[in-house]
């Protein structure tokens, strides 16, 4: 599927879907969106990345390392990294329920403060629950890109 | 006085804290490590004898949410019990070092030894039903630990197994029983106090009434006596005991002779004011009498000394458990008294036994003879303690017995039963008898002509004499003073057990009574048919070996075996490493249990609903039928996917026009994620229509199923809802905004209000990804972790990794490997 058109689309449409992605999921607390929703649309965009440029794009053409035509896809980098991030979301996810327990709150309360006279902005939420969100995010894309990659190389 | 609370917890903790800190001890003090261990009995003794003569409850909070506390109540019976237990820890931990010399895993087997005197003395004090059940099975868990001690030893796994099986199995029923028994204490003593077990016993008449109203009485006496016969060997499941003989000796002296088996006896003799009356004579007297015949027997045919032993524990447990079950004031003085008696002679016992296998090399009985001449230290103790077994006068263990031959023929004064009045008293002697007997050759050994071909006799070491000598010491006491035992503990132990306790008295008999003349014919029997032990040995034998489903062992391996082939056969069907097979296993399975769920609830009910969609949501419907045909239809598998998906985005529409735009969002991505990923396995699929028909039809069948089961769901769940929004909707609805934060209700329910599912469903995503990973990665690879290349099937062994070398009989990763390696060929 490495056609010209394929390519030529995927350059326009990645970066388009990546902002798309990232900004469902800031919206997500007052708008359709959240960290599951911006996972699975990142997830699609590195789908994209797969199929136009094909598996080892992401570690010779991006991040400009040399990839052995043998090795199995399971061992490269670029996995290590995605497993990595569901470990690290996870935690992030359990880290941000126990910060609560600090300030004898339950496990996983949560709580947020406006910010007034923001440039720009005018005004900003800043809601706790934004980085047990981000957990889910980390989550969803490392799980989700682990498996695509995975069953991709087969 | 009433104790307090911080020493009883400590002498519970204690031994607890020691075990965690076993490493470091046995870092420090290698081998010593046992004397470290004396020193921690020893000062949980001296925080228990601290509390000597009090009597009161005191709790530590627990559960309070369930009433559930770390409740311990301090009397007679239970002090008793704990000391025992402590005291015979202390001399088993001096004689351990000793005895375990130059062996390996004694970290181990000191810390499991610690825990287990900590459960021990946690079960004697403890008085919540929930803390009983725990130290009790945690006393078995000990127990399996030590018993396997032998780890590379089988006949020491298959002890330890079924040791494990047998009286966790009964603590089981122990705790069935147990919930009953609070479900109706919850109504007598209140529902704050429903796992007391001192508030329950305070009141014993209102809780048995209450039990019979409920009829209750008889499941909760079954079961609490199903959880203390096997703990306490009684027939028919007595076999463990012999079989636990495998542990070391130390272990053998400690858990099965002194202690862990006495938990039974004494939880018995515990709850025997409750529920005394003629069911329970009747249950306990009966199973006592045949349980102490029935192993002395067994006892006569023993050809090791160890075995000898631990038949006559079982014999001895059932004599306790008999006395116990007479009702009259005898029975519990039997009980208690005969406790600490056995503790004292069969710990020294088996100690001696340790000492002659130790220094002779053998436990044969007859390979073993005239040994007072090489160990006479050793035989002077045995002397004193195997007279005191066989219940000669003026040994200890001779007025226990008297005890019991007095309940025996005062039961038919008490109750109208019959013939049994006069069954009871003969049993009892017949079986005792047999006790003279066995209790004689153990002592025989140290006596007579000294086989040939016994070698060299070592002199034991000084620490492995003290402990049995300490214990044979306090045997003589007893025996020279036996008002002095009943006033310092046996009288306090007796007015907790008995129903109305009296003034204990015990001592030789001055005149003639039933009880003076059933002990002179055993005694005089046994006499005189000791010279004729070989016959009776010889004869008791052959009836096994002729009838084999007589003994209980055969059946325990007849069921066990049983029950493992018909689970390896079973395991081919469920688990024959196919994904197909385990997906029809697991989807038939949740379809059978939610309807079966949904039709034993009642909640299916046939309900009218009406078709109320607008034109654009049944146009969308209609598409998403259409789809879902022609994915039937379809002819190969990449058309199949694409009109599968076809289904998929319609909902997401459908979820557009039903106004959930964070589901059809969530829909539209998922979908379109998965018809990548299902395009991407597609071509690994071979393209094959040639299925059986049986197997078309299980799968036809099963579809509809899995289907009518999420149509059903669907219909029940959604006619069980209110009309209009629930209480939790409208909760959530209104709360989103001020307490979240954000106006994306479903955002802050995800994230805020039930943050814990969300935290369970990303564990689940990470789950998945591991799994998948691990499955793909690790498909290449067989037992031996060889990395065969990529679409080679791993090989078992040193073959080669070709296709064809697949084993008969592959394992479960290879299995798997083939499971996921046969789509891709």
């Amino acid at each position: 599927m490495t056609t010209v058109i394929m390519r030529t689309t995927a350059r326009a449409v990645v970066p388009i879907i990546l902002v798309v992605a990232i900004s469902l999921f800031f919206e997500g607390h007052n708008l359709p969106g959240g960290g599951f929703i911006g996972g699975v649309l990142t997830v699609t965009a590195f789908a994209i990345i797969y199929m136009a440029f094909g598996l080892d794009f992401l570690e010779r053409g991006v991040l400009g390392r040399d990839v052995d035509p043998g090795k199995e896809h399971s061992r490269d980098r670029v996995v290590v990294a995605y497993r990595r991030l569901f470990a690290y979301g996870f935690a992030i996810a359990v880290a941000s329920g126990l910060g609560p327990l600090l300030f004898g709150e339950p496990f996983l309360a949560q709580s947020f403060v406006m910010l007034e006279g923001v440039p720009i902005y005018d005004h900003l939420e800043v809601a706790s629950a934004l980085a047990f969100d981000f957990g889910v995010y980390c989550v969803v894309v490392g799980g989700l890109l682990t498996i695509l990659s995975v069953v991709g190389a087969e | 006085m009433s104790p307090d609370l911080a020493i009883v917890v400590a002498a519970v903790a204690l031994p607890f804290i020691a075990a965690a800190l076993t490493p470091l001890f046995f870092r420090v003090l290698g081998e010593g490590t046992g004397f470290a261990g004396s020193l921690v009995a020893l000062s949980s003794f001296g925080l228990l004898a601290s509390q000597y003569g009090d009597e009161g409850t005191v709790a530590l909070e627990w559960i309070p949410s369930l009433d559930i506390a770390l409740r311990f109540h301090v009397d007679g019976w239970a002090l008793l019990f704990a000391l025992l237990a402590c005291g015979i820890g202390t001399l088993i931990f001096t004689y351990s070092p000793a005895y375990m010399h130059g062996e390996s895993g004694l970290v181990r087997f000191y810390a499991a030894l610690l825990a287990f005197m900590g459960s021990i003395v946690g079960v004697a004090l403890a008085a919540d039903l929930i803390a009983i059940f725990l130290f009790w099975e945690l006393t078995s868990l000990c127990s399996f630990v030590l018993i396997g001690h032998y780890t590379a030893d089988d006949s020491s796994q298959y002890a330890a197994r079924m040791a494990m099986l047998i009286t966790v199995g009964g603590g089981l029923f122990l705790l069935v029983g147990l919930l009953l028994l609070s479900i109706v204490a919850g109504d007598v003593v209140g529902p704050a106090s429903a796992f007391d077990l001192a508030a329950m016993l305070e009141q014993p008449d209102a809780m048995a009434a209450a039990l019979r109203d409920r009829g209750l009485f008889l499941p909760v006496l079954g079961l609490l006596a199903i959880g203390a016969g096997t703990k306490s060997a009684q027939v028919p499941l007595h076999f463990w005991l012999p079989n636990a003989m495998a542990a070391p000796t130390p272990v053998s002296a400690f858990l099965h002779s002194a202690t862990m088996v006495k938990v039974g006896v004494y939880f018995i003799g515990r709850v025997r004011p409750m529920l005394v009356g003629p069911e329970w004579l009747f249950l306990f007297a009966t199973l006592g009498l045949t349980t102490m015949t029935v192993c002395a027997i067994m006892a006569v045919a023993a050809t090791d000394i160890k075995e000898l032993l631990a038949y006559s524990t079982a014999s001895h447990l059932g004599l306790m458990v008999a006395g116990f079950g007479f009702t009259s004031v005898y029975g519990a003085e039997t009980g208690v008294f005969h406790l600490l008696n056995h503790a004292l002679f069969k710990a020294a016992l088996f100690l001696v036994a340790g000492i002659v296998a130790h220094e002779a090399g053998t436990r044969e009985i007859d390979e073993l003879g005239g040994l007072r001449h090489d160990l006479p230290v050793t035989a002077a103790i045995t002397a004193v303690v195997a007279l005191s077994m066989a219940g000669i006068p003026p040994f200890n263990g001779f007025y226990s017995k008297e005890l019991l031959f007095e309940a025996a023929v005062e039961a038919s004064h008490h109750h109208d039963i019959g013939l049994l009045g006069w069954l009871y008293p003969a049993v009892a002697v017949f079986g005792s008898i047999f006790t003279v007997l066995y209790s004689l050759k153990f002592l025989s050994l140290f006596f007579g002509e000294r086989p040939a071909d016994l070698g060299h006799v070592h002199r034991p070491p000084v620490t492995l004499l003290i402990p049995p000598a300490v214990l044979a010491l306090l045997a003589a006491v007893v025996s020279v003073d036996p008002e002095l035992a009943v006033e310092v503990i046996v009288q306090s132990g007796l007015e907790a057990t008995a129903v109305d306790p009296h003034e204990m008295h015990v001592g030789i008999p001055t005149s003639f009574s039933p009880a003076v003349g059933m002990s002179a014919v055993t005694i005089g029997v046994g006499l005189l048919a000791f010279p004729a032990y070989g016959r009776l040995h010889d004869g008791i034998r052959a009836i096994p070996r002729t009838v084999p489903p007589i003994g209980a062992n055969w059946w325990y391996d007849t069921i066990v075996d049983g029950l493992s082939d018909e689970g390896r056969e079973f395991a081919e069907y469920v688990h024959n490493g196919l994904l197909r097979t385990y997906a029809t296993w697991t989807l038939a399975a949740t379809c059978t249990l939610a309807l079966t769920g949904f039709v034993a609830a009642g909640a299916i009910a046939p309900t009218e609903f009406g078709l109320e969609v607008t034109l654009a949501i049944g146009l969308v419907l209609l598409v998403a039928v259409i789809g879902g045909l022609a994915v039937v239809t379809s002819d190969s598998h990449i058309a199949g996917v694409l009109t599968l998906s076809i289904l998929g985005f319609m909902v997401a529409i459908f979820y557009i026009l039903a106004s959930a735009p964070d589901l059809a969002l969530t829909q539209l991505v998922v979908e379109t994620l998965v018809l990548v990923i299902f395009l991407l396995v597609i071509e690994e699929i071979p393209e094959s229509d040639e299925i059986e028909v049986g197997r078309s039809v299980r799968d036809a069948v099963l579809s509809v199923g899995v289907g009518a089961t999420a149509f059903v769901t669907v219909l029940v769940t959604t006619s069980a809802r209110p009309d209009g929004p629930t209480d939790i909707a409208r909760y959530y609805a209104e709360q989103a905004v001020p307490e979240g934060g954000g106006t994306n209700i479903v955002n802050v329910t995800l994230v805020d209000f039930r943050g814990f599912d969300t935290l369970g469903e990303l564990a689940v995503v990470a789950l998945a990804s591991i799994s998948i990973l691990t499955l793909i990665v690790m498909r290449g690879r067989g037992d031996d972790g060889y990395p065969a290349a990529r679409g080679n099937d791993g090989s078992p062994g040193e073959e080669p990794p070709t296709d064809d070398s697949r084993s008969d009989e592959p394992t479960d990763t290879q299995r798997d490997s083939q499971a996921a390696g046969g789509e891709d060929e």
